[in-house]
């Protein structure tokens, strides 16, 4: 016999109270001598024994029915095949059922989804649970919602409840599937424990970690008995992995070439894929892939012309196919009426001083003509101080000797609000004076610590070229469409040793080396980028080849961005940042399907921030600082590590699960049978409660019939 | 008299136990009843014819003239005068169960009160009063004097008393009528647990010898009521077998045995035309003795008991 709450065992040390005041009552005599012994005759002996004897049986009664009650309350149950056991016991179990609701079950193969067909397998093991039964209903994800937790088992509700739930646009993250459900099954107060996962067993997630589920659902099936309800389903799905600028500036009247990457995750070649790509969600492009092999992703550029200022809804969608939650793709820009570049020079300003370089590699795209939407202001660095940064979207300093410590406060103002700040280095540099002006109280102004130049000169006599380290950051995309000998053109002689801090990332690197040519680390709500090498010719020869030009736009439109232009995943949290305290205590999100979710503004690191915890839709979401101000779209795009929708084979799953103790069940009936095969234990607790009960109305109605029998005992004498 | 005790209101028989000299006691108590402004209650069978009154319904038939009616065919009553010599005899039971008290005073305490009580209003009568004192056996037979010092000797002989358990009321009432020469007023106080049949054999034979009969019952309060809460263990006093038992479970059964009792008890006595009162040992002793000769007045009046004044 097996007790859910042992530790209740104790309680039926209560027993022991009836007796102890019983044998008190008994032991606490009191003596006198007495005369009329004659009226104290047989009868009253007789009675007195009676009484005795009543009392006993009293005693029996109430300490049995105490007994029974305690026992009860300690949930007992008994692996037993005996009739009687089987007759006084009930089958009963805690039940987990878990039901995969990645987006991944949104395919559609027939007229069904995966996830209609996984409701209909709920069902069938909720047909299995009996009422009062303690249920789990938990939809996995990336983050696993508890729909009922331990709840008493009530059907209607609980078809209700089923049929309110929808698949997510979650991946799922397997790995914490096995601890939650072993915490949910821990939690349950019931002889019996069943686990029911119901899943369409991705193979991507499965088959990697073939050994660590079979551990863990084997340590699963020591305290449960597992059921795994397999929702099988073919590999064709296509899928927008990818959408992202590639090159062209955000500003109004320009146009951008994004790249969109569409995955064929199925087993048959895709054909004629078409892409289309949405501004605002009108079309302004149209792509078609030709052919997509079996695994395999292909790229497509879509432009997108902007037209007005302001920010702007960017998607790339693919054709309807059999899952619909990855075929679009989102991302954010925000297009600028105009963007103005403070270019501060340090040398002497000759015909080839970065200054002039700088600004004619801005203003690269229509030499012919003036740009009204980008302007450069070129200046030495001894004029600097007259400068109002806040008329600037970005600064370059070019080999400026030195800053004061003001300045430096105040670049480090003008960064954290969200601007960006390049930094050259050149021969005028003074190395200890930038590192002490640099080092600000929390981090740093500047990616790294400056130590001396060194000479990059080759064996051959000329200098080294450079190599875009991250291929994936938004200043190398460019790069990389490049040829490979105007990469090559490129040459570095000479670059200055520094030491990156510990938030830095390197973005460029001299070839062939591990030195940094290009650092960049976030301050706040902007960026700064700090170049090893200087902006005119004396180091190198960047700034004639053409990749002077097409890193400093593409930094500038980088630098010029804001952070919500980065799209993010479903599951990550949103934020909107301000610099100053905003009216409103409040901030709004307006989700995807139209809710509304309102978070406060807190105060961190001298900033204001609303923090959105958990993205759970795919789609824009709009932040606003209050109902009536203008919103901020931020795009928020499936994991498409989800995409890969291949279910595991029979034979697969079958060697996986060898020896964990789990049942694969497919049908209703197979589900209902293994249910029933596996619960051994028959609960007694009801019927202790009810002959615990009963015991007492039987001690009650015996007290009562005793006392009324007493005055007739009188009389008879 | 000027040596009554004024500022008592009623004699509590703690009070009277505190006071020690039992003739003081006596005297409180029969002083305290207004001897004088009454007949007296004690009507002996030595009786002084007094005049003739035509009879008037409800008188006692018993006291009609028959002679007188034989010579004029009318009916007249015979009055008497009582007749102050006569002769009471106090029979006092003194077995172990009369020591048994609830309170402070017990049984024999209480009958010792009494029956000084009862010797002093005889003797203040002129008449003459005895004593006998009894158990298992008769231990004290004192035949009946007129000298009010015999309360004194009461007293001394109770002391001189140990209880002795078994009591045999009925052979002792036996022996104690043999002892007896002349009619007498007999006044028996005793708690009477005995088997009722017993002791009426005892009581009848006293009245079969011609002797005038009161019982007085002491009980204590205790046993009229059993009011004990909890485990008791009950002690036989006259070495019956113990009984540990929560009396107030069984205190019906036992309220019923004794009710039998004291039923069958007075009926018996009503039989044999004997005066019986109950006495709580808790009550004032001028109370209980108030009481009694009221009811026994009463009862005389009624004719129903043959005493003769």
């Amino acid at each position: 016999m097996n007790f859910l709450n042992p530790l209740l065992l104790l309680g039926a040390l209560g027993i022991g109270l009836p007796i102890l005041a019983h044998m008190l009552n008994r032991f606490e005599v009191k003596h006198t001598d007495w005369a009329a012994m004659q009226f104290l005759n047989r009868s009253v002996r007789v009675r007195s024994r009676q009484l005795r004897l009543r009392d006993v049986i009293l005693l029996i009664l109430r300490c049995l029915a105490m007994l029974l009650l305690i026992l009860a309350i300690t949930r007992p149950s008994m692996k037993s095949r005996h009739a009687l056991v089987s007759a006084l016991g009930e089958k009963r179990a805690g039940v987990v059922i878990a039901l995969d609701a990645s987006f991944s079950m949104q395919h559609r193969d027939g007229t069904q989804t995966r996830f209609e067909r996984a409701l209909e397998k709920v069902e069938s093991i909720a047909d299995g649970i009996r009422t009062g039964d303690s249920v789990t209903l938990i939809l996995l994800g990336a983050e696993h919602r508890t729909v009922i937790r331990n709840a008493a088992f009530d059907a209607d509700a609980f078809a209700e409840l089923l049929g309110e739930q929808k698949a997510t646009s979650e991946a799922l993250h397997v790995d914490s599937v096995p601890r939650i459900l072993k915490e949910l099954a821990a939690e349950m107060k019931a002889p019996e424990k069943e686990i029911h996962i119901v899943t369409d067993m991705q193979e991507q997630d499965w088959k990697p970690r073939s050994i660590w589920l079979q551990e863990s659902l084997k340590d699963l099936a020591r305290n449960a008995s597992v059921f795994l309800v397999p929702i099988e389903g073919g590999p064709e799905n296509l899928a927008i992995t990818g959408l992202e600028l590639v090159s062209g500036v955000l500003r109004k009247g320009t146009s951008a070439r994004y790249r969109a990457t569409v995955r064929n995750c199925g087993a048959n070649v895709a054909q004629n894929v078409r892409v289309t790509g949405l501004l605002n969600r009108i079309s302004v492009d149209v792509k078609v892939i030709p052919v997509i092999a079996p695994g395999t992703s292909e790229t497509v550029s879509l432009f997108f012309p902007f037209r007005d200022p302001g920010p702007v809804k960017i998607a790339a969608e693919l054709s309807d196919d059999a899952l619909a939650a990855d075929n679009t793709r989102q991302a954010v820009a925000v297009i600028r009426d105009r963007v103005s570049v403070l270019c501060v020079e340090g040398s002497d300003g000759d015909g080839q001083s970065a200054g002039r370089l700088i600004a004619a590699a801005l203003r690269a795209r229509d030499n012919r003509k003036v740009q009204d939407d980008l302007a450069v202001r070129s200046v030495s660095w001894v004029d600097l101080p007259s400068q109002d940064l806040k008329q600037f979207d970005v600064v370059i300093l070019a080999d400026v000797p030195d800053i004061t410590v003001e300045q430096a406060r105040s670049f480090e103002r003008f960064v954290r609000a969200g601007n960006g700040l390049i930094w050259f280095a050149g021969d005028y540099v003074k190395a200890d004076a930038w590192n002490q002006r640099s080092a600000l109280e929390g981090s740093p102004l500047l990616p790294g610590t400056i130590e001396e130049p060194i000479s990059t000169i080759d064996a051959m006599g000329i200098g080294r070229s450079l190599d875009p380290s991250l291929t994936d950051h938004p200043v190398c995309r460019p790069l990389l469409s490049l040829a490979e000998d105007l990469l090559s053109e490129t040459r570095f002689r000479t670059m200055l040793r520094v030491k990156p801090s510990a938030t830095s990332t390197k973005v460029l690197s001299l070839a062939g080396s591990d030195s940094p040519l290009l650092l960049e680390h976030s301050l706040g709500r902007g960026h700064v980028f700090m170049f090893t090498t200087s902006a005119g010719s004396a180091w190198n020869n960047m700034a004639v080849t053409p990749v002077f030009p097409m890193l400093l736009q593409q930094m500038v439109t980088y630098l010029t961005g804001r952070e919500f232009e980065t799209p993010r995943t479903v599951g990550d949290t949103l934020s909107l940042s301000y610099v100053e305290q905003p009216d409103a205590t409040d901030a709004v999100f307006d989700t995807p399907a139209g809710e509304t979710i309102t978070v406060p503004v807190r105060e961190y690191r001298n900033q204001y921030v609303a923090l959105l915890g958990n993205a759970r839709e795919a789609g824009f979401y709009l932040a606003r600082v209050s109902l009536q101000a203008a919103g901020m779209p931020i795009a928020v795009n499936v994991d498409t590590r989800e995409s890969m929708v291949k279910s595991m084979l029979s034979a697969e799953t079958k060697r996986i699960l060898k020896d964990s103790g789990v049942r694969v069940v497919r049908s209703s009936d197979e589900i209902l049978a293994g249910m029933e095969e596996s619960r051994e234990s028959h609960s007694l607790w009801r019927i202790l409660m009810m002959a615990g009960l009963a015991f007492f109305v039987i001690e009650s109605l015996f007290a009562q019939w005793m006392s009324k029998r007493s005055p007739k005992t009188g009389e008879n004498h | 008299m000027t040596d009554h005790i004024t500022q008592i209101n009623y004699l509590d028989p703690e009070l009277l136990q505190k006071l020690g000299d039992l003739e003081l006691v006596a005297r409180e108590v029969v002083e305290g009843l207004r001897v004088g402004s009454h007949r007296s209650p004690l009507r002996g069978f030595s009786t002084e014819f007094a005049h003739h009154r035509q009879y008037a319904p409800g008188d006692p038939i018993r006291d009609l003239d028959w002679r007188v009616y034989g010579r004029t065919d009318r009916y007249y009553t015979k009055l008497y005068e009582a007749e102050t010599n006569f002769d009471c005899h106090v029979l006092i039971d003194a077995s172990a169960s009369m020591s048994y008290g609830s309170g402070k005073v017990n049984k024999l305490e209480y009958a010792k009160f009494l029956a000084a009580s009862m010797a002093y209003l005889v003797l203040k009568q002129r008449d003459s009063v005895g004593l006998s004192i009894f158990d298992s056996e008769v231990r004290t037979y004192m035949p009946p004097r007129s000298a009010m010092g015999i309360i004194v000797e009461i007293d001394k002989m109770l002391r001189e008393i140990v209880p002795t358990p078994k009591t045999t009321v009925a052979k002792q009432l036996h022996d104690i009528a043999l002892m007896m020469k002349r009619r007498s007023f007999v006044i028996l106080i005793s708690d009477l647990l005995a088997d009722v049949e017993d002791i009426m054999a005892g009581l009848d034979h006293l009245r079969f010898d011609g002797h005038n009969v009161v019982v007085l019952h002491t009980l204590d309060p205790y046993e009229l009521e059993f009011p004990f809460k909890g485990t008791w263990r009950f002690e036989g006093l006259e070495r019956e077998e113990p009984l540990t038992t929560q009396p107030e479970r069984i205190r019906e059964d036992y309220v019923a045995n004794l009710d039998k009792y004291l039923t069958a008890l007075r009926s018996g006595c009503i039989g044999a035309n004997i005066d019986y009162k109950t006495v709580d040992t808790s009550r004032p002793l001028d109370g209980v003795l108030n009481e009694f000769f009221a009811e026994r007045a009463t009862t005389l009046n009624g004719g129903a008991v043959g005493a003769r004044l």
